[in-house]
């Protein structure tokens, strides 16, 4: 983590009546950073996006953000970050390029809806009024708005709900292109394929408590599963003839014959050693698919639950 | 400045793009307009009530519906939402409201009172522009009032009743569709008690007896009316919510009558003056 993080958070409570639904977590989230809060519905995470963007008053513990404290000075924060909500919406009748020079007109530095518009391919449906807009082009014009004045922070709180996959890999590709220019970005999500794919870190959050945090990457490996080999043959393999394999737990040989399945706990080795049988064996490989176990893999190990429960 | 000029020009483009606005503002006023002034033509007096009545449907119209009703759908359909994560703060949109209604409002009025002299022979009231200021502070009261409701109301359907259940003994009760004249003396008490009553009874002052603004009866109404502008805008800030899951205790629809503290005021100075 740099020396001065863009947002730190120290034991952040969060309490509504008696619920207790952030029960003091603690993070950092470096400048750059394209970090992910990631959790089913309830598990928290929009509670703490929202105190963090200084509409939510915290219980406890502390936050600052870009160097402010989202409780005291939230019109200083917002001024300085974008974000994009979940399910807001603009007046039907107002027109995409009005939406963006009004929310400009909110802040103390704003960039040209021209180029924003061009930019989010907004730019033909510029005059076209908010109730004529698609889903995805709602949500184009929401990320349109987030940038507005040009934040170096942005908090995306599940950006592509509800969208179908080509909006949704639209909006992932927008998201990419803002890591590419440093933004520090928080994105919740329970799309687990948005935090692999975009997210440096990624905290899971479940039930008001951070349950692991770290890279994809670093998560998968503290996986419990299995990777899984499947191995595809031109001809059938003897069964009585097949090694155990360094770290393999389990191989299992179809009917037929043809095709092996391998858990390994070390997958590369064990597919390489599986390789090198099947050469010595003068066997005509087919096909080959290693499956490692995913983030939702690691969530459901760690909460019992799937993310979208 | 920036923004709220920028809330206010976006609020008078989208205000004339709406055919709800366009109808409850204009036509509706204006049927009422013509079929009155249609039916009682040549009857002493019957413009001025004509003109009266409709002035007093379209302020009321404009503050329970205009403001009120709009204000909650914004925050129904998760329109404040989007501004609440932006620097603004309410009072951009609050006054914006307000300036919305009076700006479309007024070229209404003007156009009313010239149709009202040169297509049925009112005489223009000597005090045009004292008139048109009177009206301004009665429509800019109850855009106010309407924005109290807004705030106290959880759900569109609260909101819509009490919008009911002050816009209609309002339009029935403050002399704007009946003349109070002919009420029963009950009915004439409680006429006293009603907002609108004060606006209705300035108009016709100003048009009928020819006063000005400045008569004691006309300030104390115009001074009433400046201090529910104030206490509405003061309440509606206090009370402002961006989002329909943050409700408000049901004793906060009390703020309400607190609003209208300088009508009862009003009230009860008459009440005891007769």
């Amino acid at each position: 983590m740099s020396e001065s993080p863009v947002i730190r958070v120290e034991q952040l409570q969060k309490t509504y009546d008696k619920v207790e639904a952030v029960k003091g977590i603690d993070f950092e989230v470096a400048e750059g950073e394209v970090f992910g809060l990631l959790g089913p519905n309830g598990a928290g995470k929009t509670s703490t996006i929202e105190i963090l963007e200084g509409l939510r008053p915290r219980t406890g513990g502390n936050a600052q953000v870009l160097g402010f404290d989202p409780d005291r000075q939230n019109q200083q924060l917002k001024d300085r970050i974008g974000v994009c909500l979940q399910a807001t919406n603009l007046p039907a009748k107002m027109r995409v390029q009005e939406a963006l020079e009004l929310f400009g007109s909110f802040y103390t530095r704003s960039i040209s809806s021209e180029q924003l518009l061009k930019r989010l391919q907004l730019w033909e449906k510029r005059a076209a009024f908010y109730e004529t807009l698609s889903g995805g082009q709602k949500q184009r014009l929401a990320l349109a708005l987030a940038l507005v004045n040009d934040p170096q922070l942005l908090f995306l709180d599940e950006p592509t709900t509800g969208l179908d996959p080509q909006i949704r890999l639209e909006i992932h590709g927008l998201i990419e292109e803002m890591k590419a220019e440093k933004r520090t970005v928080v994105l919740t999500t329970h799309y687990i394929e948005e935090a692999e794919r975009l997210c440096d870190r990624v905290a899971i959050i479940d039930e008001g408590k951070i349950v692991a945090m770290g890279t994809p990457r670093e998560l998968q490996q503290k996986s419990q599963e299995q990777s899984r080999i499947d191995i595809l043959c031109g001809q059938p393999m003897n069964a009585a003839a097949l090694p155990q394999w360094p770290d393999a737990l389990e191989s299992r040989l179809s009917e037929d014959g043809k095709s092996l399945t391998v858990y390994s706990s070390r997958p590369a080795r064990t597919l390489f050693e599986i390789m090198k049988w099947l050469d010595q064996q003068g066997m005509q490989l087919e096909d080959v698919h290693l499956k490692r176990p995913t983030l939702e893999d690691v969530f459901v190990e760690l909460t019992g639950k799937k993310l979208r429960d | 400045m920036k923004q709220y000029l920028a809330i206010i020009a976006m609020d008078i483009k989208l205000a004339l793009r709406l055919r709800a606005v366009i109808f409850f503002n204009f036509l509706f006023p204006l049927i009422f307009f013509f079929t009155f002034a249609t039916v009682l033509r040549g009857e002493p007096g019957a413009m001025t009530f004509v003109v009266t009545m409709s002035v007093t449907l379209g302020v009321l119209g404009s503050g329970f519906f205009g403001a009120g009703i709009r204000a909650i759908q914004e925050r129904e359909m998760n329109i404040l939402r989007r501004y609440r994560v932006t620097p603004i703060t309410p009072a951009p949109l609050l006054v914006g409201s307000m300036v919305t209604g009076w700006v479309i409002f007024l070229p209404y009025i003007v156009l009313l009172l010239l149709m009202a002299h040169f297509l049925y022979h009112m005489p223009l009231p000597s005090h045009f522009f004292q008139l048109l200021l009177f009206i301004s502070l009665g429509l800019i009261a109850f855009r106010s009032l309407g924005l109290v409701i807004a705030s106290v109301a959880n759900t569109m359907q609260e909101g819509t009743i009490l919008v009911q259940l002050f816009y209609f003994p309002m339009l029935l009760l403050s002399g704007a569709t009946f003349p109070a004249e002919k009420f029963p003396r009950v009915m004439r008490i409680i006429h006293n008690f009603v907002p609108a009553t004060y606006l209705v009874q300035g108009m016709q002052n100003i048009m009928v007896k020819g006063q000005g603004l400045m008569e004691k009866q006309n300030l104390a109404a115009a001074g009433v009316m400046v201090l529910t502008i104030v206490g509405g805008m003061l309440i509606s800030m206090k009370l402002f919510r961006w989002e329909k899951e943050e409700k408000i205790r049901g004793s906060a629809k009390l703020w309400v009558f607190a609003v209208l503290a300088p009508f009862f005021a009003m009230g009860i100075w008459k009440w005891f003056q007769t």
